[in-house]
């Protein structure tokens, strides 16, 4: 019998807890026992300092638990070398509020850039790059600079450089924070087609608008426990 | 600017460290060259005797080679160094018999085993013959060399270290601004999954170039300098020259240098990194 990808757990968060800045008594997470998909698509919404963020940069080792673990594809992320985390990167893409582009640097320069680091030679550039640029809607714009840029544009580029190394997972934290209705929508219609295209999405956001309108699971947090996990057409509820 | 002009004192001085060895090495074995233990017979030894001397140093294996001196070749060689002092003539007309001793020059192999071989000399076979001993004078003149250079060495070793480590620390915080400078290109670079090599690689070239930069001023500065004092060392201590030395060995010298410099500013740049650019 065929197995179904929905049914493969493919993050599986074991009841993991963070601190911060070594301080026990500051939890972060606290117990949080949560199971991903793959090829799903999870807003996780909570107010400020919830600990959305902090779910997201438990998966790119950015930080690490201080108490459970987190698997990967069956992989328990601590146990991944400290050289190997660049690899692990790779398979998963990120997008963030404030877009992290280098301003001088052209919108191809920015995508090439994150091929460059990590040892692609011209030729996949040159071929790779526009491709991705056009997916995201950005194929006239390949020598525009970021602040030639609407903050839709911006953000559908951050979106073209985190699916250039072709990642399992997209981390998205408040994509839509810095833009208006408008090009919030038209961001997460570019996250929603990635993930019908097979791509775990991943979208931390306090958008009320966006999370109704994607009618998918949603993961609500507070204090850093998971407090509610709507897995059918969720709701913005807190 | 100021990264590159500290490591160029450094290696200045490290340069002026090896020129200082070179010239200390040459006056101490200028010194060597000269020693030998004169022995000095009393009137009434016998020529035989003396020959008797001669060869039983001869068989001594620390003996490189003995010379005699008679009493009359003493007193030709003495007439002929003050062959234009009339005093000196006319006093020697008026003796009546030569006043110069028989004497013979000991050359040792190496010249830490002058000692052993003035014990010998000293020993009771030959003590009703020998008269004086001429040695410890020359011994001492060696040591004190020994020492100035010894010190001066190890002075000029601190105060280089010293300024390696100042060199150090200013290319340490130069990395570290560099690296601040462009946090958010190394914030990308670990997002998207760079390789360490990657993202540490352009901050260790860094600090290699300021290392690499130095030792190509300190190569280009050195030799007008070192042609400068040359002639002036020369002319103390003849036989000696400084340019020649380096011309000599300026395949070592210079990638010496190089070398040097470049750890220097890998080392500053690695400890910068790791310290500073966490992936």
């Amino acid at each position: 019998m065929p197995v179904n990808p929905k049914q493969i757990k493919m993050i599986q968060f074991k009841d993991v807890s963070t601190i911060y800045d070594n301080d026990e008594s500051v939890e972060i997470l606290n117990g949080v026992n949560l199971e991903i998909k793959d090829g799903e698509f999870i807003s996780i919404i909570g107010p400020a300092g919830a600990g959305k963020s902090t779910l997201l940069r438990l998966l790119t080792r950015e930080i690490s638990p201080f108490k459970g673990e987190i698997v990967l594809d069956g992989v328990n992320l601590a146990k991944i070398p400290a050289k190997a985390v660049p690899l692990l990167r790779r398979k998963i893409g990120t997008v963030y509020q404030d877009f992290k582009l280098l301003s001088a640097k052209t919108a191809f320069e920015n995508v090439a850039f994150a091929m460059e680091v990590c040892g692609a030679d011209r030729g996949e550039i040159e071929i790779d790059v526009p491709k991705i640029l056009g997916i995201v809607g950005l194929g006239d714009k390949l020598k525009s600079f970021p602040h030639q840029l609407s903050g839709g544009e911006k953000q559908r580029l951050a979106i073209a450089r985190a699916l250039i190394h072709r990642p399992r997972i997209i981390l998205a934290d408040e994509p839509t924070g810095n833009l208006d209705l408008v090009n919030s929508y038209d961001v997460v219609k570019l996250l929603m087609k990635i993930n019908e295209l097979g791509t775990t999405v991943i979208l931390a956001t306090h958008n009320r608008e966006v999370v109704n309108a994607i009618g998918k699971r949603v993961i609500s947090i507070e204090k850093g426990k998971i407090v509610r996990d709507q897995i059918e057409n969720g709701k913005y509820v807190i | 600017m100021g990264t590159t002009g500290i490591m160029v004192l450094v290696l200045f001085l490290f340069s002026g460290l090896m020129s200082l060895n070179y010239l200390a090495s040459q006056i101490v074995s200028g010194l060597e060259a000269k020693v030998d233990v004169s022995v000095y017979f009393k009137n009434d030894a016998s020529e035989e005797e003396i020959t008797k001397v001669k060869s039983d140093l001869e068989s001594l294996g620390t003996v490189k080679n003995v010379e005699y001196v008679s009493k009359d070749q003493a007193l030709n060689e003495f007439k002929a160094r003050h062959a234009g002092d009339t005093l000196v003539q006319d006093s020697l007309a008026e003796l009546d018999e030569n006043p110069l001793q028989a004497s013979l020059n000991v050359k040792a192999g190496d010249s830490s085993q002058y000692a052993s071989i003035v014990t010998f000399l000293e020993g009771n076979k030959f003590r009703s013959l020998v008269d004086k001993i001429n040695f410890y004078e020359n011994e001492q003149v060696i040591k004190r060399v020994q020492a100035i250079a010894g010190g001066l060495q190890n002075w000029g070793f601190l105060v280089t270290m010293a300024l390696a480590l100042v060199a150090v620390l200013v290319t340490f915080n130069t990395v570290r601004l560099t690296i601040y400078s462009q946090k958010q290109e190394i914030e990308i670079m670990r997002l998207v999954g760079g390789s360490n090599w990657h993202i540490k690689a352009p901050y260790l070239v860094e600090g290699g170039l300021y290392g690499a930069l130095a030792a190509g001023i300190v190569s280009v500065v050195f030799y007008p300098v070192v042609s400068f004092v040359s002639p002036k060392v020369e002319a103390l201590m003849p036989g000696v020259s400084l340019i020649s030395y380096f011309v000599s060995n300026i395949f070592q010298f210079v990638p010496l240098i190089f070398f040097i410099g470049i750890l220097l500013g890998v080392t500053s740049s690695f400890v910068a990194i790791r310290r500073f650019l966490k992936i």
